[in-house]
């Protein structure tokens, strides 16, 4: 059960990994119902950026990142009933990813999809995410200042 | 696409369990309730779909593009 097993990625090369690392997102991400398992990488060694591998589907893979590093006061309101529904344990340790979308060829534009959190339960390494109900977050929260900007007060 | 007319608190069942009842009609506002059993999810389609768009463009970022 716990013997390695290969998984060929399109960004990452083949890839070595065993049951336990598999997280398991029981109804996809939104707009993905059918990959349901993935794969937690670090994108480098310190970086706050993690890779969600498809083990579905060698080339999807999407950016994400702990919204802690880039917001401080973030706290979804996230129902217990929701996640106990799926099999999340209220004792169990959670972790709260967020996507992550970089324009092409424009780091400075970054956002972060802060609307549909993905939460993981730890120790059953199951995941979802969430579509908040609030409208206290928007799904393109920007991270740096804008470039216009910052060159206005330059000038 | 089924096309129906009801007033203010009357409602529609949709299958087994599910029922929309409209409370309140304010100019070009709806307010509306939703019964459902609680593995029915229930979202404001522009936010399901912002998210799912969201979730295409992570998809799609470059790795030589993320801030070291």
């Amino acid at each position: 059960m716990n013997d390695t097993q290969l998984f060929d990625t399109t960004r990452f090369g083949t890839i070595g990994y065993t049951d336990a690392d598999v997280v398991l997102f029981e109804d996809g991400l939104v707009g993905f119902p059918e990959h349901t398992r993935f794969l937690l990488l670090c994108h480098k060694a310190e970086s706050p950026f993690r890779w969600l591998q498809s083990l579905d589907e060698p080339q999807l893979a999407f950016l994400i990142t702990d919204p802690a590093n880039w917001v401080a006061t973030y706290a979804p309101c996230v129902a217990d009933e929701e996640l106990g529904r799926l099999g999340f344990v209220q004792s169990a340790p959670r972790l709260v990813y967020v996507t992550v979308t970089i324009p092409a060829g424009q780091p400075n534009e970054m956002t972060l999809n802060l609307a549909g959190p993905i939460v993981i339960d730890l120790e059953r390494q199951i995941a979802v995410q969430l579509v908040l109900q609030d409208e206290t977050y928007t799904t393109k929260h920007r991270v740096f200042p804008q470039a216009n900007r910052v060159s206005a007060v330059a000038a | 696409m089924l096309v129906l007319t009801r007033k203010v608190h009357q409602s529609i069942v949709i299958g087994e369990g599910i029922e929309v009842v409209v409370l309140e009609v304010r100019g070009e506002q709806v307010r509306l309730g939703i019964r459902a059993p609680k593995d029915v999810t229930v979202h404001r389609k522009e936010v399901y779909q912002q998210i799912h768009d969201e979730n295409r463009s992570a998809s799609e970022v470059r790795p030589e593009d993320i801030p070291s």
